[in-house]
């Protein structure tokens, strides 16, 4: 659409139809017209995408069980298997790994020591049938792929043999998990108390923000270490994903509530508002109608930027031991002993999921800011 | 003719934009006379602001200007290219120095958290060798020559401090402290009630007189431009439509907009008359029309509206110095 | 000057309910824990093989003072808390201000220096990056901060150390060395705290620098765009003077409106980078409290004691604001 034409036939090429889309899309689509013109947005959201439906199909996705019960015996604290296509037996078109034979002698004081037998390969099988998984209530054996023979490991074992490519993808699931009924209850929470707060205004209003206040002003981890130390360890450990959601949830709407409170203060004296009680709108319709619309691109904005901390929050928490506990499996569950000495040292794959997270957070962060620029009515076109 | 003190000569100005090359000014010439006050009126969109900023070069980053547009200062004999000083050393003559700016908003254009005073004595520093205590002498005379009460203690008050007609005052104060030889004043009335609007628009003509100055005064209140202005230009979409003195525009309006606009004043004299307004809306800059940029809303087209809608009109003069762009006007001169 | 102490006044009121309400929900989810003091000092001393009857239980309640009700003991503690004592811990049995001693101490002053450090590297670069306009410059701003967004402090700790191991064959922990841990404050102790110590800083300021840099970047472009800076341009003022007698100073009001708010998430990331670190502050005492042995008493205190760091930033910020922001100078001064 840039002005090619001299002055004398008129500037822009803009034909009609698009003038017209343009005046007469809703919210929605204004949102997304100028969402879709920012890259490092777009690849957030693919990324994120990607992300949600590679833990959503993680059982399927992945060769193994998670848990204990996935676990290989014979191959802890075990090295990445990359698949070769070529070694010095030859090609071949199957991908392979080699097997590992765990032996114990004299010469190595009896201790496990793995070793490589490169003539023994393994080739990589597709759908083959595996460890059980059941997902809307029905079971399934199949996973993307497998080996023929033994357990192949793209990110290797951790210290009891579970398999870390596996325990990833479940473990994004469950941090989504957690974090969505975080977020969830906090916006809910933020939802029912700032609207009050801000619509009646007044004594409510101060009462409120004062106690709204105090509790931001606590700071939430600690908060949170205070909270989770009290679980009972009676509890399952489904139980203790839901309590944890819950706390999650209880200590993020301060700042939500806020931000509602705030712009309803200064909404619900806008004109527009007046022009709508002028029409005889009750005041349910004015808020459903007039003042929600005018911030939901905000709040889900808000939304989506609380995403990222509510996930960190639970990694750490389940990190230092406060959190969620095996068999439910997070990031910061499978960071737990990650600090000791020998690991930092010999098994630096247990890292790889750190990359992941890290990709996962800046994914929610890159829509976070590109639905910010987009949702704003005001922004000025940069340059 | 004394040569003018500014002379804008086919400026043409566009903007980078998201959509493309947007253009906000086009082909505009007018000049200024040492001492003349012009008003420049048009409708919101007509690149009124636009224009008068090219003059101070304040335009926003992503604005290109046309190779063939000039606009000349003329100083005390010496010449100088406006659009050619890109250094801030040198842009400093027509910021603040030869040429100063009022606002609409005199509240908004005040920093919040500065006195008056430093902003005044600022001002003059970069402008002058002065010392500190001079400037602040000049200031205080300045605040009092516009009338300003108990000047000395208002040189040290923020700018929320003062009431909306003394911010006014206190903006031009500050905008003549440096003897500018040209003052540029957008909407300075538009956002004040008519009492205080009379009071200003009369220190603005005193001190036409005392300085010497020439005054371009941006509007759409065309009862404010009878009253202050020497000449005046209207503006459309970016084109000058038609130039004059004030008598000529106003009782002999040759460019079927200039007659729209006056019609669409309500009659006082008239209470019962139906108001008429320009039919139709200013299209968007994305959107220009062809031919003549009023054709879509001019109801006098009539028989030559096809030449209307394909011809760019030419911009001529009568004898009296009377210029418009219009196919109607020319062809009545050509019969 | 009176106006001035009254506003004082009213901003230390305040605080000062804000705590109260704090303490009361600090309090209460101390209360919340099943199983109270006395239960659990005894249990404990059973696990040490002494035999703890049910009538000893009692005796112990009564002698804590935890048959009171709940209204007179959250009273006492609260009146105690602000005159600096909390109270003997449940477990450890030692009065609860001597074993956080110098440790709050420490850890407060690693927070504020980080900080600092993130406002002192943060304002000429959000500075910078909002009225640059060189692709190069903002992009690769953009890229730093979100870095330091995306990867929370606790990961980056790991990182480093897991670099460090690797590379130098040392895991850079602690806050002291071994000899100066419990040794009186002298210059080396200092020195060698000092040597340590910018590690936990430059750690716990890497995001702080991340939101700070956002925050001055916002606010810039926002103050940038207003119409006073352009009338100041059209005056002739320009250059570094334009920016930052403009502008930029009229960004430090909701800077410093917002201090509290950064050392309340700076204390968010202090325990679980002090685990990593092995530093033996307030930060991994608090995780000893409340992960490994229930110790609500000492974990209240704490809690109690970061939370009023935090007032405590809001109450001198508040009297920033006042003294440079005019229009409140001018109400309050008269």
């Amino acid at each position: 659409m840039t002005d090619t034409a001299t002055i004398e036939d008129g500037d822009a090429n803009v034909d009609q139809s698009r003038k017209e889309a343009y005046f007469t899309a809703g919210q929605g689509q204004l949102i997304w017209a100028r969402f879709k013109k920012q890259r490092a947005a777009m690849v957030g959201a693919a990324v994120l995408i990607i992300l949600v439906l590679s833990g959503m199909f993680a059982s399927f996705l992945t060769p193994y069980d998670p848990t204990i019960e996935g676990r290989n015996p014979d191959y802890q604290n075990g090295a990445p298997n990359i698949p070769k296509f070529w070694d010095e037996n030859g090609f071949s078109f199957r991908p392979f790994i080699y097997t590992f034979e765990r032996t114990r002698s004299i010469e190595t004081n009896f201790r496990w020591v793995t070793k490589v037998n490169k003539d023994k390969r393994r080739y990589v099988v597709l759908f083959p049938e595996g460890d059980k998984y059941t997902m809307l209530g029905i079971t399934f054996r199949t996973h993307l792929f497998g080996v023929d023979q033994g357990k192949i490991h793209l990110f290797g074992t951790d210290a009891t043999g579970k398999d870390i490519y596996s325990r990833t993808f479940h473990a994004i699931n469950t941090s989504l998990a957690v974090g969505t009924i975080g977020v969830l209850i906090a916006f809910v929470l933020a939802l029912i108390i700032g609207g009050v707060s801000g619509y009646y205004g007044g004594w409510i209003d101060s009462v409120l923000q004062m106690i709204t206040d105090a509790v931001r002003t606590i700071p939430a981890i600690p908060l949170f270490m205070a909270l989770a130390a009290f679980i009972p360890d009676t509890w399952s450990s489904e139980t203790r994903f839901f309590f944890i959601s819950i706390i999650l949830g209880f200590i993020g709407w301060p700042t939500l509530a806020r931000r509602v409170r705030t712009h309803l203060l200064t909404e619900r004296n806008q004109e527009y508002v007046l022009a709508a009680q002028l029409c005889g709108a009750s005041a349910g319709h004015v808020i459903r109608r007039h003042l929600l619309p005018s911030f939901t691109s905000y709040i889900i904005v808000d939304l989506i930027i609380s995403f990222p901390y509510m996930v960190l929050s639970e990694t750490a928490l389940s990190f230092i031991g406060l959190g969620l506990k095996e068999p439910v499996n997070s990031l910061g569950v499978m960071l737990q002993n990650v600090t000791k000495a020998d690991v930092l040292l010999n098994y630096q794959w247990n890292f790889i999921p750190v990359i992941f997270f890290i990709i996962l957070v800046l994914a929610f962060v890159f829509v976070g800011d590109g639905l910010r620029d987009a949702a704003d009515p005001y922004a000025d076109t940069k340059k | 003719m004394t040569s003018p003190l500014i002379s804008v000569k086919d400026l043409t100005l566009r903007f980078k934009t998201d959509e493309g090359l947007v253009t906000a000014v086009n082909n505009v010439s007018f000049d200024i006379a040492p001492g003349e006050v012009l008003g420049l009126v048009g409708e919101s969109g007509s690149g009124k602001s636009v224009t008068a900023k090219a003059l101070m070069m304040l335009n926003a980053e992503n604005s290109v200007y046309d190779d063939s547009s000039h606009i000349t200062l003329s100083l005390d004999g010496e010449d100088i290219e406006v659009l050619s000083l890109k250094r801030p050393k040198d842009q400093m003559v027509i910021r603040g120095g030869a040429i100063s700016m009022i606002f609409q908003e005199p509240m908004a254009s005040f920093a919040p958290a500065i006195t008056i005073g430093d902003q005044m004595v600022e001002q003059l520093m970069i402008h002058s060798d002065m010392t500190p205590a001079q400037a602040k002498e000049i200031s205080i005379e300045m605040l009092t020559r516009v009338g300003i009460p108990e000047p000395a203690q208002r040189f040290g008050q923020y700018a929320f401090e003062f009431s909306g007609g003394m911010r006014q005052r206190a903006m031009i104060a500050m905008a003549l402290s440096t003897k500018p030889r040209l003052l540029i004043a957008d909407e300075p009335t538009t956002a004040l009630d008519v009492t205080i609007q009379a009071q200003v628009i009369d220190l603005m003509k005193d001190l036409v007189d005392e300085f010497h100055m020439s005054i371009l005064f941006i509007t759409h209140d065309l009862g404010v431009i009878a009253q202050t202005a020497d000449r005046v230009a209207v503006m459309y979409l970016g084109n000058l439509v038609e130039t004059g003195t004030v008598r000529q525009v106003i009782n002999s309006p040759a460019h079927p907009y200039t007659r729209g606009l006056l019609n669409s004043l309500p009659k006082l004299d008239d209470l019962e008359a139906p108001l008429t307004p320009v039919p139709g809306d200013i299209p968007s800059p994305l959107d220009r029309p062809s031919g003549c940029v009023f054709h879509t809303r001019c109801v006098e087209s009539g028989a030559i509206a096809e030449r209307c809608r394909t011809q760019i009109p030419v911009y001529t003069s009568d004898s009296a110095n009377h210029q418009v762009s219009c196919h109607l006007a020319t062809q009545g001169d050509e019969s | 000057m009176f106006h001035f102490l009254q506003f004082a006044a009213t901003r230390a009121m305040l605080a000062v309910i804000t705590l109260v309400m704090v303490s009361f929900i600090v309090f209460s989810l101390m209360e919340m824990v099943p199983g109270d003091c006395a239960e659990r000092y005894l249990a404990f001393k059973n696990t040490q093989g002494s035999q703890i009857s049910v009538a000893d239980i009692d005796a112990e309640r009564v002698r804590l003072g935890l048959d009171k009700p709940y209204i007179v003991r959250w009273g006492k503690w609260i009146v105690d808390a602000f005159q600096g004592d909390y109270g003997d811990s449940c477990i450890l049995r030692l009065n609860i201000a001597q074993l956080l001693g110098e440790k709050f101490w420490i850890s407060l002053a690693i927070c504020l220096t980080s900080l600092l450090v993130a406002y002192l590297i943060a304002i000429p670069v959000g500075i910078i990056s909002a009225t640059s306009k060189s692709p190069v410059v903002n992009n690769s701003l953009r890229f730093v901060s979100y870095l330091g967004l995306a990867m929370p402090n606790f990961l980056l700790a790991l990182m480093i150390m897991l670099f460090s191991t690797v590379v130098f064959g040392d895991s850079l922990t602690g806050l002291f060395s071994k000899e100066f841990r419990d040794a009186a404050w002298s210059y080396e102790r200092v020195k060698d705290f000092l040597s340590r110590a910018w590690l936990p800083v430059f750690i716990l300021g890497w995001s702080a620098t991340a939101f700070a840099i956002q925050t001055v970047r916002a606010l810039m472009s926002d103050e940038v765009g207003k119409l006073y800076v352009l009338a100041a341009s059209a005056r002739g003022v320009t250059g570094r003077r334009l920016l930052w007698r403009y502008p930029a100073r009229h960004s430090l009001g909701p800077i410093i409106n917002s201090l509290g708010f950064d050392l309340n998430r700076i204390f968010n990331e202090l325990p679980i980078v002090a685990l990593i670190l092995t530093l033996t502050e307030a930060g991994s005492l608090l995780i000893e409290a409340l992960a490994r042995s229930n110790d609500q008493q000492l974990a209240g205190a704490i809690i109690f004691l970061l939370t009023a760091s935090i007032v405590g930033i809001n109450f001198v910020t508040d009297i920033i604001l006042a003294l440079t922001d005019p229009r409140v100078r001018r109400s309050i001064l008269g």
